[in-house]
């Protein structure tokens, strides 16, 4: 049973729909059980997430974000995979100079066949942001007035 | 140096090999006054090609008016350009905002105008300019603070390797990540959203930029230190690959806001990873829009 | 003034004082006074699923109803306990026609599994079907979480976001585009071939690629199959003569696929034919250059190495296409400019020395996979393509069995070898005899599963018809050898198809193999015997036998180059190489590649009659498409607009469908007004590259645009 004051994240996950998504699916035709703390959104592929979804996500009082696709080489679309790497590997320095914590922006490659994957990453990534604390440094940034 | 300057753009637009030169200069009515500002002005006719000056104060990244269609529209353009501005014509013609064979490139030799840049400057004579004024050896441009005497003679500026240019950065870096973030919300506390750094670029000439979508709003237009953080962060990824460092954002804010180091953050991730840097190499995909099958990191799982 | 959805939402609320409210059960309908509700607001229609116990034992699906009743611009929330059923669907069609809805949330399983399915529907009833969405509340809720008020609190969350979504939705046109009614079939083994025939009897042209000299697959090496003993070439070399001389098939053999392009029902082809130095319309075949080449000692692959053929040869007897081929590396007359007695000998004068290879390109619209498969490499020194490493760090898999001797001792031979020493046209006319020394050998040994369900070698599945054709190995022995003696090493013996455990049963009791429980530690050969050291774990005694031949029952895995070929076509595989279907359950033969299909070893391992049977599937899917008057693509691509477009060309650059071209926007006059990129809706796939790339949000996607992903994020406020 969770403690009745247990902080529960909020976990934002942009995936992409035919490997991260199915792969999602496939854990749960497995059964395979999670936290239920994230929420997924749907896209066709890694290479449509741009930066700015992310920000939002901590806009909008998320505690920690998630972006997923297939691994490179398996990209539905052949290549939006690698556009979408190449850019994060831009934006995650960018991160890092605001001081915004990389900690909660996590990256994963997981393929349709990979719902274990699916399943641990989720439950890592929960508890990592659980030990974390609800992001209050961006909360405070959006909340403060004029 | 100055007479040739002004002579050669004299020259250029008697003979009709432009309509229009784009440099420093006074104002109409200050004549010659040593002390006046300094403004970027459009010349069209030969004889008030002795308005142009060239002083250290002569900020400006000029390449910024290219993009303007007024300027376009008066007609092939000469530009006088510092090394530093050279790159952002290289930038802007790879991205098809203009034709390089259309406008006439007039370098301008520069030893630095003490600026944060100046001090790891590697381009004091431009590259790929029709015609440089001004030489090394003579001396031409104005010492910056602190410079030793290079080897060819030049007063002023060492020459540096690429490293130091990030050396501040990596020094801000080295600070724990809640003092980062402290400090920019102190510094983008002052932003007053006038995009003043956003006009003086030369990169930003989107006709209708991001940040005036409404449909989604996506950044926040408000001055707060929501709507602040959305646009700087935007405005510096949406920049990636393509800054050339000419700090004219950093010089142009009226709340003395440092936007250079959020731009060299990106510099240097596109430096490091993809060996790319803005305007060095008119033949080099940019790095947003390609991709490299080798393309090596260590956070994706 | 702009108005998030959270300002929406306490807008409405401090509206309500002046709404009327009529409260029906667990509908609310709000009617504001002095709007009409049809023109300005959305009014979409939110069914959650039941799904008989899937989702209701664990999330509160009439609580989800009711929250989604109060969400901005639902007009109507009803639970129903099989959505995608008739009734389910007919309540669907109902509310539809009597709210006048503008949008659809069906909140139920993955949208890959019943988004067409509720799309149907609501066309049906009028309404476009790009303006159905769906939450997915059951694979991403219901399965995986136990906890009913949190996983009910999520389901509220992921209906929030999909009705956030749907009031962004746009009504959507499909697009036609134009359909090459051929196709390709890549690996010419039985299901290659069989795909081949149904879609060419069918009266489509079909290409059939192999990279060997002939079709035929392993098949054409096996002796006799399961579970009925019949002759394996026997059954096979009709059906290869016939795709041979079938008016609609294309034989490109010695070939291999070089570049995919296009996409469904448009896919250009580019395919390597390697040089066979052999004119093949003057050969006959007859058999003059074969018998009279010097080069006698070059290892046969069709025989797996247990018997040599010359440099110019035809793989076996039976081969379609019956003309032989020069093996470039063994030949005197290519290596070293002597010899050429091939040439004096030919008759028709079909002996081109400078013969190259070429390219040759096939437009088709539909292309099925059937590469089969090859045997574990069991030789502790050569690693195995396959299974891939999963992740970084994670240790590579040990490989091999060196504990077993293969490759060092030369009577440890696999299961396709030993199908060579039996069968009558193998290196030893049918008899089996020893590799070492041609004596029969009295005591023979298979084990099963080496490599199959071995976790420390990476190799976690199992292999499925080893246990069925080490049974019939020992059948086919002891028919041969009558005194000889075969003992088998098991885990397990699966038997599941028709007759296939009466034939094991036969095995042991008529033809007397000796079945042993166990597995092997270690083989050491002595004096030209190898002993094998194993349990019999059953009578719980450790167990040596001297064998004269050990048989080792390899894993099946994917064939070589399965995964470069997968990535061309944009096919998904697993971690062990199969590619992967689409539905395990409900899609078995296509894959996520629209038009491309699979079948056969290539997928998982499986015996004869299930590659045919997949065979004959992905033909009829092939089939399928090419009875339709046009093909249609999924509307939800990109569109730039070109009034705000700055023409830096970003899009051109990353679009990975080349889809995007750089236009010109001129006047009356021919001046030139503006530059823009523009897509082609012909070639966009949908990925939505452009989108994130674009400075300015000038290009957007149908479907999944800005407008309605920021809609979705910042619904979860």
């Amino acid at each position: 049973m969770n403690e009745p004051q247990e902080f529960q994240p909020k976990i934002i996950a942009y995936v992409c729909n035919w490997c991260t998504y199915l792969g999602a699916d496939l854990a749960g035709t497995n059964r395979l059980e999670y936290p239920a703390n994230v929420r997924v959104i749907r896209l066709p592929c890694t290479g449509r997430i741009d930066f700015n979804l992310i920000v939002k996500a901590f806009e909008m009082g998320g505690d920690a974000v998630l972006v997923s696709g297939c691994h490179p080489g398996d990209c539905h679309y052949t290549a939006g995979n690698y556009h979408a790497r190449r850019r994060w590997m831009l934006f995650r320095p960018l991160l890092e100079a605001f001081g915004i914590e990389t900690e909660r922006v996590h990256f994963t490659w997981i393929s349709a066949a990979e719902g274990r994957k699916w399943q641990q990453v989720v439950a890592e990534l929960t508890e990592t942001t659980r030990k974390l604390g609800p992001y209050t440094g961006y909360r405070e940034i959006c909340e403060a007035k004029g | 140096m100055i007479a040739t300057l002004r002579e050669t753009c004299r020259q250029l637009l008697s003979d009709g090999k432009v309509d229009v030169v784009i440099g420093y200069g006074h104002d109409a009515a200050a004549d010659g006054a040593e002390d006046a500002p300094v403004y970027p002005v459009f010349i069209t006719k030969p004889e008030d090609a002795g308005r142009l000056v060239w002083n250290d104060r002569c900020h400006a990244n000029l390449a910024v008016y290219l993009k303007h269609e007024e300027i376009r529209s008066l007609g092939r353009a000469a530009i006088i350009v510092k090394g530093c501005d050279q790159r952002s014509l290289v930038v802007l013609e790879k991205e098809s905002q203009l034709d390089r064979s259309k406008i006439y490139v007039i370098g301008i030799a520069c030893d630095g105008l003490d600026r944060p840049k100046c001090r790891t400057c590697d381009v004091h004579e431009p590259r790929g300019a029709d015609v440089i004024i001004g030489h090394k050896a003579a001396g031409t441009g104005y010492p910056c603070a602190g410079g030793v005497p290079s080897a060819n003679g030049t007063q002023g500026l060492p020459d540096t390797l690429p490293d130091d240019r990030y050396a501040e950065l990596r020094a801000f870096l080295a600070r724990p990540s809640a003092e980062r973030l402290a400090y920019w919300r102190q510094e983008l506390a002052r932003c007053v959203k006038c995009y003043a750094c956003r006009q003086v670029c030369p990169m930003c000439y989107c006709r209708r930029c991001i940040v005036d979508k409404n449909r989604p709003q996506i950044i926040s237009t408000s001055a707060t230190l929501k709507g602040n953080f959305a646009w700087h962060i935007t405005r510096a990824f949406h920049l990636a690959g393509r800054c050339v460092g000419c700090e004219e954002c950093s010089r142009a804010c009226p709340m003395g806001i440092d936007l250079r180091l959020l731009n060299l953050s990106v510099a240097q991730a596109a430096e490091e990873n993809f060996a790319f840097r803005a305007g060095d190499d008119p033949a080099a995909e940019p790095v947003i829009g390609s991709y490299a099958i080798q393309d090596k990191e260590d956070f994706i799982r | 003034m702009i108005w998030s959805a959270a300002i929406y939402r306490r807008f409405a609320a401090a509206l309500r004082p002046f709404v009327n409210e009529e409260i029906t059960g667990k509908k609310k309908k709000a009617v504001i006074n002095h709007r009409s509700p049809k023109k300005n607001m959305a009014r979409i229609g939110v069914f959650v699923c039941w799904c008989g116990e899937n989702i209701a034992r664990t999330v509160d699906v009439e609580q989800v109803a009711s929250a989604a009743a109060e969400m901005p611009g639902v007009a109507c929330a009803m639970t129903c306990k099989y959505m995608c059923s008739e009734p389910g669907q007919a309540a669907i069609r109902h509310k539809i026609a009597e709210e006048h809805l503008t949008g659809v949330v069906v909140a139920s399983c993955s949208p890959h599994m019943h988004l067409r399915t509720f799309r149907k529907a609501a066309e049906k009833e009028g309404l476009n079907p790009y303006l159905v969405e769906m939450a997915n509340i059951r694979e991403h809720c219901s399965w995986v979480h136990q906890d009913r008020t949190q996983a009910t609190a999520k389901a509220i969350d992921l209906v929030a976001m999909a009705v956030a979504k749907t009031r962004n939705d746009q009504a959507l046109a499909p697009i036609t585009i134009p359909l090459t009614r051929r196709a390709m079939v890549i690996g010419g083994g039985v299901a290659g071939i069989q795909a081949a025939l149904d879609i060419a009897d069918a009266g489509y042209q079909v290409a059939l690629v192999e990279r060997e000299p002939s079709i035929g697959g392993k098949m054409a090496g096996l002796s006799e199959t399961f579970p009925t003993l019949d002759c394996s070439q026997c059954i096979l070399t009709p059906r290869m003569v016939e795709a041979g001389q079938h008016p609609n098939i294309t034989l490109h053999t010695y070939s291999e696929v070089e570049s995919v392009e296009g996409y469904v029902g448009n896919f250009r082809v580019k395919v390597r034919k390697k040089a066979r130095y052999i004119d093949m319309e003057k050969c006959t075949g007859c058999g003059q250059c074969w018998n009279h080449c010097p080069a006698k000692k070059n290892p046969s692959a069709f025989d797996y190495g247990l018997g040599q053929r010359t440099a110019i040869y035809i793989p076996f007897p039976q081969a379609v296409p019956a003309r032989p081929v020069i093996d470039a590396a063994a030949c005197l007359k290519l290596t070293k400019g002597k010899c050429g007695i091939c040439a004096k000998k030919c008759q028709a004068g079909a002996i081109r020395f400078d013969d190259e290879e070429r390219m040759v390109t096939e437009e088709v619209g539909a292309i099925v996979v059937a590469t089969g498969y090859k045997l574990y490499s069991i030789e502790k020194k050569t690693g195995t393509a396959y299974p891939l490493p999963t992740a970084a760090g994670t240790p590579l898999p040990l490989s091999g069995y060196g504990e077993y001797g293969y490759g060092r001792y030369a009577d440890v031979i696999d299961s396709l070898q030993f199908e060579r020493l039996l069968s009558a046209s193998g290196p030893t006319g049918g008899e089996v005899r020893r590799p070492s020394d041609g004596q029969v050998p009295k005591n023979v040994v298979f084990i099963s599963c080496v490599g199959s369900r071995d976790n420390a070698k990476g190799i976690a599945y199992c292999s499925k018809i080893c246990c069925m054709y080490t049974a019939k190995h020992t059948m086919l022995y002891k028919h041969k050898v009558h005194d000889g003696q075969a003992h088998v090493f098991y885990m397990d013996i699966r038997s599941g198809g028709k007759n296939y455990d009466e034939f094991v049963r036969r095995a042991i009791e008529q033809d007397g193999a000796h079945y042993l429980r166990g597995r092997v530690s270690k083989i050491v050969e002595q004096s030209g015997r190898l002993i094998v050291r194993g349990v019999d774990t059953l009578a719980g005694e450790a167990v040596t036998i001297e064998a004269d031949l050990v048989v080792l029952a390899a894993a099946m895995c994917p064939s070589d180059g399965a995964e470069t070929l997968a990535q061309k076509l944009n096919v998904g595989y697993d971690e062990n190489g199969f590619l992967s279907e689409s539905h395990p359950k409900l899609r078995p033969v296509e894959t996520n590649a629209a038009g491309v299909y699979v079948c056969g070893a290539c997928q998982g391992p499986k015996d004869i009659p299930e590659s045919v049977a997949q065979a004959t599937a992905c033909a009829g899917k092939t089939l399928v498409m090419f009875s339709r008057q046009q093909l249609t693509r999924e509307p939800e691509i990109a569109r730039v607009d070109e009034t705000n477009c700055a023409a830096c060309f970003a899009c051109v650059r990353a679009c990975p469908y080349t889809a995007i071209e750089r236009a010109e926007i001129r006047d009356r006059k021919g001046n030139l007004v503006k530059r823009t990129a523009r897509v082609n809706p012909g070639l966009c796939m949908g990925c939505g590259t452009c989108v994130a790339v674009c400075p300015s949000k000038s290009a957007d996607l149908a479907g999944f645009s800005e407008q309605q992903i920021y809609a979705m994020v910042e619904s979860l406020v």
